[in-house]
């Protein structure tokens, strides 16, 4: 099978004095759903306009099978993509915006029907642009991206506008893309909306990587606090901050509850003992997706 | 390049805003000659051959539609979508400039053809003197060329500014402003000037400062694909 791979080097770009996008570097492979994150504004879009040649690098390369999008000979066949944004001619209806594609593209005109039914629209076809909702554009511009039946993905926060039911069909959609071969890079700034999809994801901040991996590798990387209860917090707090690197703060929420960081169970279960406290309750809570990508990103955005 | 013309024409006939302006192009044809035909007591042979070459009066129409259709892309954001499916800057470039020569051309063709229509069978009965067929031919072809013409330089500089309504206000600028200042500033360039250029294809009045049609329709054709390059260099250094 022909496989497409996505690959970004040492990427940056300026605007101005404003760096969006500084020295980032990953790759997208076949058969693999790979997540790209970060808050908005963090450098997402712009990497991959870059990828896509309708941005030019201020230095870095962005390549497709090895060369710059610019230089592909049938890229639709190679890489297919949604963009953020305005892109539709709002008189022209969605058939017609995939039929002026599909000609520019050389490909046949049962091709564009074949589109409509796998996003779902081919009741819409007939309607203008400008009578679809928000979830309709997307699904339009899916259709737009499918048409060469491209070898790679590269989808730029295609989940906005999206109803659950959207998000659930996107999910599967792309998995299935995924299952089939193709490299998939998806960008969002919501971590649910893709978390189930994902084989990997790459959190950006500000135009640098910040965090690469499985999402069980990062969940991993930035532990949730030790949770314990008991009725003499304030002697426990003491004995538990004594040691380098832990800190015992009072939860709001709950009488005699403590959040512990930097200690294990194990570790804070030992120090309860030694110091006399009475435990009631010790745990840790499973770490959230959503507070380990904003510890990922806050981190990086406080530290400037 | 055919299938990216294709591609481009099958753009324009998907909107209203293409057959608004065309249709607008046509109907001003319509009205200046109907008024002509009206107006003239005395239909000499001189005055049907002006009466006809108002037809060319659509070139400067489609000249303002190729603006507005090559500045549209990027108003709508599609442009994005025709630089994925073809990279290349010159040959995006190029396949919107000859599609609106085309589309200039079948405007052309469709204001004489109306022209004709309404106006020939008109003068017959007014008792008029009609020119040889060879005038009328020549008036014709004049007045189809400059409409391809014009629509390709308007759709070259609305690739080149990116808005439509400068590329609007380019055109009147240049028609209505600067043409006339400079051929009264320097009388030896107006044959140059687009109005000049454009005066020379339709063959409107006999002015013999004018150059010959074909010679003006070459000189267009050079202004248009000067400001087709510039433009696709334009592109191919900026962000989209």
């Amino acid at each position: 099978m022909v496989t497409s791979v996505l690959e970004v080097r040492d990427l940056t770009k300026r605007f101005g004095t404003n760096v969006a996008v500084d020295g980032l570097t990953f790759t997208a492979r076949p058969g693999k759903v790979l997540g790209f994150l970060g808050p908005n504004g963090a450098g997402k879009t712009t990497t991959l306009r870059m990828l896509l040649g309708l941005t030019l690098p201020t230095s870095g390369t962005a390549t497709v099978n090895g060369r710059p999008y610019r230089e592909l000979h049938d890229p639709v066949e190679q890489v297919g993509a949604v963009l953020e944004g305005p892109q539709f001619h709002p008189g022209r209806t969605g058939r017609n915006h995939l039929r002026v594609l599909a000609a520019a593209a050389g490909l046949p005109r049962s091709r564009v029907d074949e589109v409509l039914r796998l996003v779902e629209l081919n009741g819409a076809g007939h309607k203008r642009v400008k009578g679809y909702s928000l979830g309709m554009r997307q699904r339009l511009s899916l259709a737009s991206a499918l048409l060469g039946d491209p070898r790679a993905l590269v989808l730029d926060e295609p989940a906005n506008g999206l109803d659950p039911q959207g998000i659930r069909w996107l999910r599967d959609f792309l998995r299935a893309q995924g299952a089939d071969g193709r490299a998939v890079l998806v960008s969002s700034h919501v971590l649910a909306e893709i978390s189930q999809t994902v084989d990997e994801v790459l959190v950006i901040s500000r135009g640098r990587l910040v965090a690469q991996g499985s999402l069980d590798e990062l969940t991993r990387g930035v532990e949730a606090p030790v949770w314990v209860r008991s009725p003499d917090a304030e002697r426990l707090r003491t004995a538990l901050s004594a040691s380098e690197g832990v800190t015992a703060e009072p939860v709001q929420t709950g009488e005699g509850w403590l959040a512990v960081r930097g200690a294990s169970l194990e570790e804070v279960g030992t120090t309860a003992a030694e110091s006399g406290a009475v435990v009631y309750e010790l745990y840790r809570p499973a770490q959230s997706l959503e507070a380990v990508f904003l510890e990922l990103t806050g981190a990086t955005e406080a530290g400037r | 390049m055919t299938r990216l013309v294709g591609a481009e024409l099958l753009k324009l006939r998907t909107t209203q805003t293409f057959w608004g302006m065309a249709a607008a192009a046509i109907g001003l044809v319509l009205l200046i000659v109907v008024l002509s035909v009206a107006l003239d007591a005395d239909p000499t042979e001189e005055n049907v051959r002006t009466i006809m070459a108002t037809a060319g009066f659509s070139g400067v129409l489609t000249l303002v539609l190729g603006g507005v259709v090559g500045a549209g892309d990027y108003r709508h954001g599609t442009i994005a979508w025709t630089l994925l499916i073809t990279p290349n800057r010159l040959r995006a470039t190029a396949g919107q400039f000859l599609a609106g020569g085309v589309a200039g051309l079948a405007i052309g063709v469709a204001a004489y053809a109306v022209a004709a229509v309404i106006a020939l069978p008109w003068l017959a009965a007014k008792d008029a003197s009609f020119p040889p067929a060879g005038d009328l031919l020549e008036v014709f072809l004049g007045s189809v060329l400059y409409a391809g013409l014009a629509a390709m330089l308007g759709a070259a500089l609305g690739a080149l500014l990116r808005n439509q309504v400068a590329a609007i206000v380019v055109v009147l600028v240049q028609i209505f402003v600067v043409d006339p200042s400079l051929a009264g500033l320097v009388p030896d360039i107006a044959p140059f000037t687009l109005t000049g250029l454009g005066a020379a294809m339709s063959g409107v009045g006999s002015d013999n400062d004018l150059l010959p049609a074909g010679a003006a329709a070459l000189v267009w054709a050079g202004y248009a694909v000067l400001v087709a390059v510039l433009a696709a260099l334009h592109t191919a250094r900026r962000d989209i």
